[in-house]
């Protein structure tokens, strides 16, 4: 996915990442996290804002900051760099609403064929998961290195 | 020596370490999130991949 993206800073485990947005609404840091959950080897990921002031992370706030396919693209950098060590690895994602996950399903959409080299990805619906397929609306995703 | 472009357009990317990052790896953000992915393994579970792939 050969899109501008933005440079990231992670800690150690490469389970913590956090790179600054620069749009139209100024510079706004964001954090991602790959959280483990009740599974061994299944992770949720999520994004959002960091407050510069309190420090509290906000998923969600929209930021309209005019760079949202750049910071998809950012996002996707952080799941190449955490399942490069652990190509093992589930990672599950959905959005804080239905409209940030149907955005999150257009940006697979537009770039599924360059995800699918890499990638196992599924789309949850009517709770089972499918293949990924293009105009379908899932309520979640998951991949998994190939 | 690679430019910044040839960087920026691997797929695995270049990542700065910055320690300071350490105590959102304790910290429960997102947690609404994740309980409802542990909800999603307790109801829905894992794709099949055998029948998926």
């Amino acid at each position: 996915m050969k899109l501008p993206r933005y440079e990231l800073l992670a800690e150690k485990s490469l389970m913590v990442y956090e790179f600054v947005s620069e749009g139209t609404k100024g510079q706004i840091p964001k954090l991602i996290k790959f959280s483990e959950t009740a599974l061994k080897d299944f992770y949720n990921l999520a994004f959002g804002d960091k407050n510069l002031i309190t420090g509290d992370i906000d998923d969600n706030v929209v930021s309209n900051n005019g760079d949202s396919e750049q910071v998809l693209a950012t996002v996707v950098a952080a799941v190449y760099a955490f399942t490069d060590k652990q190509k093992h690895v589930w990672v599950y994602a959905t959005g804080s609403s239905k409209a940030r996950t149907r955005l999150y399903r257009m940006g697979i959409t537009k770039y599924i064929d360059e995800i699918k080299k890499d990638f196992l990805i599924f789309g949850q619906r009517e709770g089972e998961w499918e293949k990924f397929k293009k105009e379908v609306d899932y309520t979640a995703f998951v991949v998994r290195r190939k | 020596m690679k430019t910044i472009k040839e960087l920026n357009e691997k797929k695995v990317p270049i990542i700065r370490i910055d320690n300071s990052l350490e105590k959102y790896k304790k910290m429960p953000i997102f947690q609404d999130k994740v309980d409802k992915a542990n909800e999603m393994l307790r109801t829905v579970g894992l794709p099949k991949l055998a029948t998926n792939k």
